[in-house]
């Protein structure tokens, strides 16, 4: 037995013209609606701090950027190691994506953390273990695009920029240690005490936790974006080929 | 942690405002440049390629 | 397969052996590094001194970018890539014997440097046991660090621009150790240099490991 359908044999779904879905369009809304609560409590409800004044306002997105950043790293180690192991393109185009982000959440968080230093220690920049670190994180990441944006074939560069990736975590690790216990060897760390130490509660913690939320949120949606985007490139870039390789055997045949 | 700072830099809510409108100005920047891409991108693409599948 | 990474090292070794890069050009911009540090740091106002760790370290990893892209570049001459692989070395032996060769030069040196800090910066050696595990611990950090990241750019147009800037940060841990304990055996409190020191050695296991391991997968392609 035979089923019809109602659409005729030759129309072809178009295919989308964005990178956008609905997911992306929910996920979008809900952001920017965190965004707007974030800055209802962050900017206007909650008090200011008993030591940093106003400055802890900014601390309600510099500390979500920092941590999306890290998460960003994670996927960008955990994608090279299953492209590497399995040879997952999801995984690869995710690590890329990963990466991506993470250079943004890492730039938004040496740029935050230089504008609370300025009225909090009087200088936009100390060579203290979190602000180091972090600067080495963006040299890190640099790395890793540098390679994964190579103009070579894909497998060349996605193996290549997979073994850079799958040494990122480490590195970071390693980094971070390092630069830690050389920092708080010979100084009595509470005198750089970036104000974390005190007490963070009530009001102050609640827009804490929705810069969280809306940070991720945005995080998870510009992922998703840059994954796809990573994904068309390279349709692009095969498409080149394929274009090339199909105009040499045409020529070949007409010779 | 001493105060005293903060008065002799003009306030903090300049940098406070700076940083805020950094955060999300930056973020939009790179969300719009993404998107423009996409869109650039997907319309090189045939129909039937354009996601992960 | 020690026979055949000493293989490859000695292969390295005598082509070096023979056109003398490194000891006509690397090393003379080794010292060179050392006389601009003076040019830059007013030796009479005890910076130099003071810094000396340091800037030892800071010439060593220049140094040694140069040592390493001059490991690769020996390769990409003659169709030597496809002569290796078709010689059926396995490939960590392959990696092994460039770790090898690189840390060598390493070593020598730093030696030298080692002797140029003495005569130029006028500094006075003590806590020596802890001054040679650093050397040796540091030297395979940065050989196998630096071949591994070698490797990834290798082949590359863009390799002498990439290989710093993968390199370089990946090393600073090393810098900061390498530094605080040669600190350490110079100002007479060795005991606080050994940390460092394991530190180092724990960067050196997971860079022999990640080497052996990724070195194949990176040989394969064209």
């Amino acid at each position: 037995m035979t089923i019809e359908t109602d659409a005729p044999d030759d129309v072809v779904d178009p295919g989308p013209l964005t990178t956008g879905s609905r997911t992306t369009a929910v996920l979008g809304g809900v952001a920017l609606v965190a965004i707007a609560v974030l800055a209802l409590f962050g900017l206007v409800l909650s008090p200011a701090d008993a030591n940093q004044g106003e400055a802890v306002r900014i601390l309600y997105v510099h500390v979500p950027s920092a941590t999306a950043a890290y998460i960003g790293c994670f996927l960008t180690t955990t994608g090279s190691v299953l492209y590497l192991w399995r040879r997952s393109r999801w995984w690869e185009l995710v690590a890329f994506a990963g990466a991506e982000v993470a250079t943004l959440f890492t730039v938004i968080t040496l740029v935050t953390g230089m504008l609370w230093g300025r009225p909090t220690w009087g200088v936009f920049w100390v060579w203290d273990a979190r602000l180091t670190s972090t600067a080495m994180l963006l040299l890190l990441l640099l790395g890793y695009l540098a390679v994964r944006r190579l103009s070579a074939d894909y497998e060349v560069r996605a193996k290549r920029a997979a073994i850079v990736g799958l040494l990122l975590v480490p590195n970071v690790i390693i980094v971070r240690q390092s630069v830690q216990w050389w920092r708080t060897l010979h100084q009595k760390p509470t005198l750089f005490s970036n104000g974390l130490d005190s007490r963070i509660e009530g009001l102050m913690l609640f827009s804490l936790f929705t810069g969280f939320i809306a940070i991720a949120l945005v995080f998870l949606w510009l992922l998703i974006h840059r994954f796809r985007v990573a994904w068309l490139a390279e349709q692009v870039a095969e498409e080149g080929l394929e274009a090339a390789i199909a105009e040499r055997r045409a020529e070949g045949a007409s010779a | 942690m001493s105060t005293v700072v903060v008065g002799a830099i003009g306030g903090t809510w300049p940098y406070v405002i700076a940083s805020w409108i950094f955060v999300f100005g930056s973020m939009g920047v790179f969300a719009a440049v993404t998107v423009v891409r996409g869109r650039r991108l997907s319309r090189r693409v045939p129909p039937e390629r354009r996601r992960w599948s | 397969m020690w026979a055949d990474a000493w293989l490859v090292a000695v292969k390295d070794l005598r082509i070096e052996f023979r056109s003398r890069v490194a000891l006509n050009q690397v090393l003379p911009f080794a010292l060179l590094v050392l006389v601009l540090f003076a040019f830059a740091l007013d030796p009479d106002r005890g910076l130099l001194e003071k810094a000396t760790p340091g800037l030892y370290w800071v010439a060593v990893l220049f140094s040694a970018l140069l040592a390493l892209g001059r490991s690769f570049s020996v390769e990409s001459a003659d169709g030597v890539r496809d002569a290796l692989r078709l010689s059926g070395l396995p490939p960590v032996a392959l990696w092994l014997g460039k770790v090898l060769s690189v840390a060598i030069q390493l070593l020598v040196l730093e030696v030298v440097l080692g002797a140029g800090i003495i005569v130029l910066y006028g500094t006075s050696v003590t806590g020596w046991p802890l001054l040679l595990m650093t050397i040796v611990v540091a030297t395979v950090a940065i050989a196998t660090a630096g071949t591994l990241y070698g490797v990834v750019a290798a082949g590359l147009r863009v390799r002498e621009t990439l290989l710093p800037l993968l390199v370089l940060p990946v090393l600073a841990p090393v810098l900061i150790g390498s530094t605080r304990a040669f600190e350490a055996a110079l100002g007479g409190t060795p005991s606080e240099g050994w940390p460092w020191v394991g530190l180092m050695s724990v960067f050196a296991a997971v860079y022999v490991v990640a080497g052996a391991l990724g070195f194949g997968p990176l040989m394969e392609e064209t």
